[in-house]
């Protein structure tokens, strides 16, 4: 059938892109765009980046106007889908009939308290903080220019790069770990490079799982499995997302209560699906990959799968993230965790400048660069395989 | 349409690159090289648009000529 309406629900990067791709490959109809926050689109991983590292005030993470033309609804979030009638159910009343409908809505940040904060909420009253909106961004700034002491609790890249944004503000910062910080993600190699960094820039790292949050007094404690508390003035968590699919029970769009996608983004024929809400198909099996990239490339993959059904390509995803803190700069394309030493190493001109590539079992290959000035087309060809692959000059034989 | 980019708040990602590989580069050094700052043409300016949205830290911009 042909689309004359299309609504996208969700105005973070997967569903902006979402918008300009279905403007780009020819739809002129009705597009309309449902986002839970009051601005438009900006880049979030600059709240932890740039924002929080200073230079340049706060306005590392603008992007530019939106030219999709889209009907914004924001400060709107959806409430409700009866996918056999093609309606998306506002929250503050009404709905949103559509033939052709982009499921965008991201994720929120996870809590140690457990509860899921609304966008615009300042707290729960627990004193946990959370960094996911440009909100919440604003307000750790403004907090930090006191100099507070803070426990960061979560060990992955969020919590990096919050906890290296704390120690560049002059803060006392303990970082609570479950396990050595970025194993989990980056594995040993990696991890061990920033790991150094952090404890040389002053971090101190706990290392412990359980935390959790105790409330006694006023300023909130951290409490550890082995009976250790720890206190500060601030506590901020970054212990992963939860998708925002709440709005789906119901709707039978869900399978064992996530949302999956092929890899045409489409969850139906007449829903696709993109960004940090939904899982897709990887050459690691079915994943959720909350990444900037990622939810560039899904949101291109699903606009095109809504419009053109099996004759839109199929989304061949090779990841691409990179984080930053205590003066590194990480770059990497393909699967992470990679485990052991790299395969092959290229010394930059600068000290600390290298070039790492590790091989995988199943022939694709994982490229790094640490503060080594790379375009990503050419990381990507170290990382990949077959006869456009390039290699760095040194194997590794040590 | 013109590209315009705020160089040092480049770094050097190269998404741009490869959502406009026809108007833009990065060289060896990984410095970016607008090549064609001034696009026209329905294919061109939707690449210059796609490029510019793809920037995390918005370096790019695309302003009437």
């Amino acid at each position: 059938m042909t689309l004359r309406r299309i609504v996208v629900v969700g105005n973070g990067i997967a569903g902006l892109t979402a918008c300009d791709t279905l403007r780009a490959e020819g739809f002129d109809g009705e597009l309309t765009v449902v986002g839970a926050e009051r601005h438009s689109p900006y880049s979030r991983p600059a709240l932890s980046k740039a924002l929080l590292h200073g230079g340049d005030g706060l306005a590392a993470h603008e992007l530019p106007a939106p030219t999709h033309g889209a009907t914004e609804l924001l400060g709107a979030s959806a409430a409700g889908l009866d996918a056999e009638a093609r309606v998306v159910k506002l929250d503050g009343g009404g709905g949103l009939p559509y033939d052709g409908l982009v499921i965008a809505s991201g994720s929120r940040a996870r809590r140690l308290g457990g509860g899921s904060k609304q966008e615009t909420d300042d707290g729960d009253g627990s004193g946990e903080l959370t960094l996911r909106t440009l909100e919440d961004a604003v307000r750790l700034n403004e907090l930090l220019a006191a100099r507070p002491s803070v426990i960061v609790v979560g060990g992955g890249p969020l919590g990096m790069e919050v906890a290296s944004g704390c120690l560049h503000s002059g803060c006392d910062v303990t970082l609570v770990t479950d396990g050595e910080p970025l194993v989990r993600q980056l594995g040993g190699y990696l991890s061990g490079i920033f790991t150094a960094a952090a404890r040389a820039n002053g971090l101190r790292i706990v290392n412990g799982p359980k935390a959790r949050l105790i409330h006694s007094g006023t300023a909130p404690k951290v409490a550890l499995a082995d009976g250790t508390v720890l206190a500060a003035d601030l506590v901020l968590s970054a212990i992963g997302d939860v998708p925002n699919t709440e709005w789906l029970a119901g709707s039978g769009l869900l399978t064992g209560g996530v949302l999956r996608a092929d890899s045409r983004g489409r969850v139906r024929p007449d829903i696709v699906a993109a960004g940090d809400v939904a899982f897709f198909p990887t050459r690691r099996g079915l994943s959720r990959v909350p990444l900037w990239t990622s939810a560039i490339d899904q949101a291109k993959a699903a606009a095109v799968g809504l419009l053109r059904g099996d004759d839109a390509p199929p989304l061949e995803f090779q990841p691409y993230f990179w984080t930053e803190g205590f003066g590194l700069s990480l770059k990497a394309v393909g699967f992470t965790p990679v485990h052991g030493a790299p395969d092959f190493r290229e010394q930059g001109t600068d000290a600390g400048s290298t070039l790492l590539r590790w091989e995988h079992a199943d022939g694709s290959g994982t490229a790094a660069a640490i503060n080594y000035r790379i375009p990503i087309p050419k990381l990507r060809r170290l990382a990949n395989t077959g006869a456009h692959a390039a290699r760095p000059a040194e194997p590794v034989t040590a | 349409m013109r590209i315009e980019l705020d160089r040092p708040r480049c770094e050097g990602h190269g998404l741009c690159e490869e959502a406009a590989p026809a108007l833009m580069h990065l060289d060896d050094d990984g410095e970016l090289v607008i090549d064609s700052p001034d696009v026209d043409g329905e294919q061109d300016i939707a690449a210059a648009k796609a490029a510019v949205r793809v920037c995390p830290v918005a370096a790019l911009k695309l302003v009437a000529a």
